[in-house]
């Protein structure tokens, strides 16, 4: 009895440990060590790193360049997920609907999610380019002004919005749509028959329905809003003036462009406590109103 | 609250090119209960959903209450609906389903409280008024559908197999109540089943489609007693009538009449046959079904079977040669070629059978 229950642990360990062993080589100990790090001095060449306290984080505080792009971060948050929640919700809803063309359109919406994001973003640059981007064509049109988007520090931020929702909508539609097709037409009919319009029944049946997709698609939502920084590479590099670099952008710069591993790591350490936060207080927060079947 | 009465004119229903419904008129009077019965794929749903406004008709009108609902949205034709799947929401309480049809039409908290509370009563769901759907068996599930029907005070009630779900037990107590119900409400109630046992039971009326027709429609009495064709015949009763050719009775019929008896189809119930000492047809037992009260007996004569109802005492073996008897007036006979009943040759066939039965009975 013993020996076979002794077994079972063993059999459990083989079973777990391929995919544990990743998880810890590649997320928890470089996770743990980020933590560690920022609280030591970059080394450099002949200076080994020593442990340095809190200066990391004091730096931090005092960093401009990091306050910046963590308002950035904060706007292009407040702008992506939302939008690209309402946005992909009424594509589904348009595309589940009875309509001609209706697999054209889902492959259409789907689109965005399969190509990569830099070659996102050399489209978008086209589109965005003073003169004869596709936008000031048509705004040409209208005979409107020309307008340097990535160029100007008041749009440079919205335009990287706008090519993350455009990104992101399509995705976030699939499961949508997943969701949709899951709620049996007859409470539709139901409804309909008790008087309820459209609206309503979206409201009070379609829309409660839809929320355990709508919780994992906020997380993810979140998690993409400091995640999702390609484009911008392409793109505007961060610039002018930091005005759309974003928090994972300028980890990157910091740690690569200037080499200070040390106060990239505390960056790292901002950046996984704002996730974990947001992400456990969605979970709790949303997880009350969401009716599972 | 009382009900209205529900006209379908020549409605034609298809969905790419195949028919679903073919020229259907049917008359369901106010406040009776008529059940539209038939096999699955018969377009008796698709009928209900017509009346109910989820489905618009090819062509084809529908009344209710004397007015032109053919394009009125669902919501306007004072009719409430429950569905084979309930088709409860499941994230609200068992309460707010039942007043979700109150709220959308906006009625003030007082009076929707109120309504609750009598239906809940009347369904007996005052205990589970705050589960959800999933937290209920099939039988509440069941009857909180009801209760959303009810509560809306609609005149006429529209059901969709809505006791298929049920296990045999429950479907009898629940057949029971919602014939109950609809005495009570005096509703007009349209309920659709494939169950003849359901319809016969319950329903005032009885409509009998296949093929997106109208084969019979009649009380259940005059249906059974008198199957319009070969269809209704073999559809209602358990066990349905056996139909069967003339020849089997060649020996009682002259060659003439045979003759001219070709193409038709002769059909008798099981209860019609009884066992005789020298009855018209002799064959021999081929299987004993033994229910109880009843005993049924297959038997065979000649290339056909035919089944006889005997009481439940009757002891045979198989193989036994037996002799049945039956009144002629409790032969059916249908024209082959059409499945319509035909009184053709009745008369003749009457005189032909009670003289046979007059000699048999001499000869005894």
């Amino acid at each position: 009895m013993r020996n076979s229950a002794k077994h079972q642990w063993i059999y459990a360990w083989l079973l777990l440990s391929p995919a544990m062993i990743f998880l810890i080589t590649f997320t928890h100990y470089p996770a743990v060590q980020t933590i560690i790090s920022s609280f030591f001095s970059t080394g450099r060449g002949r200076r080994k790193s020593v442990f340095i306290g809190w200066d990391n984080y004091d730096t931090l505080l005092l960093d401009e360049v990091f306050w910046k792009v963590l308002v950035n971060n904060f706007w292009y948050a407040v702008w992506t997920i939302p939008l690209s929640i309402i946005l992909s919700l009424a594509m589904a809803l348009w595309v589940n609907d009875k309509l001609r063309g209706r697999s054209f359109l889902r492959m259409a919406y789907f689109t965005p999610t399969v190509l990569p994001l830099i070659a996102v973003a050399n489209i978008w640059l086209f589109f965005y380019t003073p003169g004869f981007g596709l936008i000031d064509q048509i705004r040409g049109l209208f005979g409107f002004a020309e307008q340097n988007w990535m160029g100007s520090p008041d749009t440079a931020l919205y335009s990287m919005i706008a090519v993350a929702i455009w990104k992101e909508a399509g995705f976030f539609m699939i499961f949508y749509l997943a969701a949709l097709q899951t709620i049996p037409p007859s409470l539709r009919e139901a409804a309909s028959i008790e008087g309820a319009s459209k609206f309503y029944y979206f409201r009070r049946v379609a829309f409660p329905l839809l929320m355990p997709t709508t919780l994992f698609v906020s997380i993810n939502a979140v998690i993409n809003s400091f995640r999702l920084v390609d484009h911008i590479f392409v793109m505007t590099e961060g610039g002018p003036n930091n005005s759309s670099s974003l928090l994972l952008f300028y980890i990157y710069e910091v740690a690569f462009d200037y080499w200070d591993t040390a106060y990239a790591a505390t960056l790292t350490v901002v950046m996984l406590v704002i996730l974990t936060t947001v992400a456990i207080g969605q979970f709790f927060f949303l997880d009350k109103k969401v009716h599972y079947k | 609250m009382s009900g209205a009465e529900v006209t379908l004119k020549n409605i034609f229903k298809s969905w790419n090119e195949s028919p679903a419904l073919n020229d259907i008129s049917l008359d369901v009077p106010a406040g009776k209960f008529t059940a539209l019965l038939g096999p699955s794929g018969c377009g008796k749903s698709t009928a209900l959903r017509i009346v109910s406004g989820l489905e618009e008709p090819t062509s084809g009108q529908v009344f209710i209450g004397g007015h032109d609902v053919t394009h009125t949205l669902p919501a306007a034709r004072d009719i409430a609906m429950v569905f084979q799947s309930y088709a409860l929401f499941p994230h609200l309480t068992v309460a707010e389903n039942i007043v979700f049809g109150l709220r959308v039409r906006g009625l003030v908290r007082k009076q929707r409280d109120e309504k609750l509370k009598a239906t809940a009563q009347l369904l007996g769901l005052s205990e589970l008024l705050d589960r959800k759907p999933s937290q209920l068996s099939g039988g509440q599930q069941q009857r909180v559908a009801l209760g959303r029907a009810i509560v809306a005070d609609k005149s006429i009630f529209l059901m969709d197999e809505p006791l298929s779900n049920l296990d045999a037990k429950l479907r009898a107590e629940m057949r029971d109540e919602i014939r109950a119900l609809q005495h009570r409400l005096g509703v007009t109630m349209l309920y659709v089943t494939h169950d003849q046992v359901e319809a016969v039971t319950m329903a005032d009326q009885v409509v009998l489609m296949n093929h997106g027709r109208v084969e019979q429609m009649a009380s259940p009495r005059v249906m059974y007693e008198t199957p319009a064709t070969l269809f209704a015949a073999k559809f209602i009763g358990t066990p349905p009538m056996v139909t069967f050719s003339p020849k089997l009775l060649s020996h009682c019929l002259t060659p003439n009449f045979l003759q001219k008896s070709h193409g038709l189809t002769f059909g008798i119930r099981p209860e019609s046959l009884s066992l005789s000492d020298n009855g018209l047809i002799n064959g021999t037992v081929r299987n004993v079904e033994y229910l109880g009260a009843d005993t049924l007996i297959e038997c065979k004569v000649g290339e056909e079977i035919l089944l006889c109802r005997a009481p439940g005492w009757t002891q045979l073996t198989e193989g036994t040669p037996i002799s049945l008897a039956f009144n002629v007036k409790d032969l059916h006979v249908f024209n082959t070629a059409s499945g319509q009943r035909t009184a053709e040759m009745l008369p003749e066939i009457e005189m032909a059978l009670s003289s046979q039965n007059a000699s048999s009975k001499l000869a005894r």
